[in-house]
């Protein structure tokens, strides 16, 4: 099989960097994230993630309003944020503030977080390598699957959404592209990135791909029989 | 030695390291602390910078000397960085750069990357001759006395970067800051797996029959600890649940009040025969090993806390663990899921009950809470971020780097 054809497994690691800037309100978080660099709001939002999140919230201006601030009906809003609905992170950076901006006119005088609970922006540097696995077919896949670490699962299936756009990752592109296999493909697509973590995410993969490899190989055995 | 690590440390990071260690092939890594044996950071040079140099990459470690006048300012900026008032003079100040100079006079500063542990040996900058310069502070700078700060910040902002344990340590300088947090060694002997026979004799040895639950509290004998708040706990938590209670550490011998607040904490346990307070001599690591391996509940009820390590040597042992929400707790336990967080006497009452009465519950999150070390807290995490660091600062300006 040629290398093209071949699903090579990359990983992505990242690396934090204080960009020195903090706040301690709602009033000072809008101002802050109008102006941090696109990748603390990326770091924020996107690479939530890979921290292992609580399923309440699905990104960290979501979890410190409703933890820090208390703020919950900002909150929800905030966690409702599709992040993948957005062409850039200009037009995600407008969509937060947009939503804070309408909670601070329903509610002006929101409290402040507690001292040593202020939020601190961050950003990463990403490092991003292959884990030195490939595979040829859905068995390999498998197999290879099997072992992944989480920061892997993140960069093909939550980063890979930025990469690609629409919605698709590398795995359900890989399986659709080089197997034809729309169908697999298609469930893959429709596991919800925003309501598991990427353990759950590995699981519901692993569930997919080895039912898919267990129909191809009862084929095989039917035809086996049939001789 | 890096091969010890193959089957605990999770495989990004030690694969991570290898193609790092291929970029910095032969490049030279020059760590500068000042001191050769005790604390944290000797501790984890002396296993990194064999393992750096199996990597590939020619890592030396140099410990700069100064007389106790030096010492003694240092511990001063120490405790003044952390928050105390210190009254540090200008000659005192003085002295600090002239012990530093001193010592660039005998040593080799040479390398394509120096990285200037804590603030001793910060002014060794001023003699910078080649590579990239980091500075990293392992101190809790979240709140310093600012004049203090401001004057370690001439020396700072002179650094190509400077590395801090926790977000909200880091400072407005107008340099790069990267968080890297500290670590635990998982092959070392306060670390690393124990038969149930050697457990059962340093029990044995501390006269700790293994007969109910054991909640435990591995610290200095220091109010910021709260040893006295870990008893009022226990008291609690024995109405309903029969435990014992095992408090271990070693006095705090440079805090003039560790020893009353000894006194104190036997006082409050007014010989309660469940309740064992063990005052362990330094290296005692193997023992604090197994006290950890055999409880069933481990407190770090901490009032104030720096980065409080002791909390993932605990999770690290697949222990459920209950903090107090201070430092760098919260970044170790997240709460509900590898530990709790709490904010009482009462609060952690309630959660050591929660678990006794749950074991299958205690069990989960323990496992959680190793994975949640294994991932985030393991020395490999830390040589990879330090390599990391560095790559990173000689590709200044990018924020993907495609290995």
């Amino acid at each position: 099989m040629e290398e093209k054809t071949m699903f090579e497994f990359m990983q992505c690691i990242s690396l934090l960097k204080a960009t020195g800037k903090k706040a301690k309100g709602l009033r000072e978080l809008r101002d802050r994230i109008s102006d941090v660099s696109d990748e603390s709001i990326f770091h924020h939002t996107y690479q939530y993630f890979l921290k292992g999140h609580i399923l309440e919230y699905t990104n960290d201006f979501a979890q410190w309003t409703g933890e820090s601030l208390e703020e919950n009906a900002l909150s929800e809003r905030l966690s409702n944020t599709d992040l993948y609905a957005f062409k850039d992170i200009n037009s995600l950076r407008h969509e937060l503030i947009k939503v804070i901006d309408e909670h601070l006119d329903l509610f002006p005088e929101p409290r402040e977080a507690m001292p040593t609970d202020e939020f601190y922006f961050n950003e990463t540097v990403t490092f991003v390598f292959p884990v030195g696995t490939r595979a040829r077919n859905l068995a390999e896949f498998l197999t290879a699957f099997r072992y992944l670490d989480a920061a892997s699962i993140y960069y093909h299936f939550y980063e890979a959404r930025m990469r690609l756009g629409g919605g698709i990752d590398d795995f359900s592109r890989w399986i659709e592209e080089v197997f034809g296999k729309k169908e697999l493909a298609g469930r893959i697509r429709a596991i919800d990135p925003f309501m598991h973590n990427l353990e759950e995410i590995k699981k519901h993969i692993i569930e997919e791909v080895e039912e898919e490899v267990r129909k191809d190989m009862e084929v095989i055995d039917r035809c086996l029989i049939s001789i | 030695m890096f091969d010890q690590y193959i089957g605990i440390s999770p495989k990004s990071d030690l694969i991570l390291l290898q193609t790092l260690g291929e970029k910095l092939h032969k490049r030279t890594f020059l760590h500068i602390n000042s001191t050769r044996e005790g604390g944290g950071v000797a501790e984890i040079l002396q296993r990194m910078i064999p393992m750096l140099g199996e990597l590939g990459i020619q890592a030396r470690w140099e410990v700069i000397e100064g007389d106790a006048k030096f010492f003694d300012i240092t511990k001063k900026i120490h405790n003044a960085i952390q928050g105390n008032i210190e009254d540090i003079t200008e000659e005192m100040w003085q002295h600090h750069y002239e012990i530093n100079k001193k010592n660039a006079g005998k040593l080799n500063l040479e390398a394509d990357a120096v990285l200037i542990h804590d603030p001793q040996p910060v002014p060794l900058i001023e003699f910078k001759k080649t590579g990239v310069w980091l500075w990293r502070c392992h101190i809790d700078v979240s709140s310093p006395q600012e004049e203090v700060c401001d004057y370690l910040t001439r020396y700072c902002r002179k650094y190509d970067a400077a590395i801090f344990s926790v977000a909200k340590f880091a400072r407005a300088f107008p340099i790069d800051e990267f968080i890297v947090s500290p670590s635990i060694d998982p092959v070392s002997e306060k670390n690393k797996e124990l038969t149930r026979d050697e457990i059962g004799s340093i029990l044995e040895k501390f006269q700790i029959v293994a007969d109910r639950p054991i909640i435990l509290q591995v610290s200095r004998f220091d109010r910021f600890k709260d040893p006295i708040g870990v008893i009022k706990v226990y008291r609690l938590v024995k109405k309903y649940n029969d435990c014992v209670l095992v408090l271990a550490g070693s006095p705090a011998t440079d805090d003039p009040e560790g020893e009353k607040v000894l006194d104190e904490v036997r006082e409050y346990a007014a010989n309660d025969p469940d309740i064992s307070i063990l005052l362990l001599p330094p290296f005692s690591d193997r023992d604090i090993n197994a006290l950890q391996r055999s409880a069933t509940v481990i407190l770090q009820k901490s009032l104030r806390e720096g980065f409080g390590l002791t909390v993932s040597e605990a999770m690290w042992k697949g222990k459920p663990v209950i903090g107090g929400a201070v430092g760098g707790i919260p970044l170790q336990i997240i709460h509900g899921v590898t530990g709790f967080l709490v904010y009482s006497v009462e609060g952690a009452a309630f959660r050591v009950r929660q678990l006794l009465n749950n074991p299958v519950m205690a069990e989960e999150m323990g496992e959680k809470a190793r994975e949640h070390v294994r991932k985030n807290f393991l020395i490999t995490r830390q040589m990879r971020d330090y390599l990391s660091v560095w790559y990173a600062m000689e590709n200044k300006g990018r924020s993907i780097l495609e290995l």
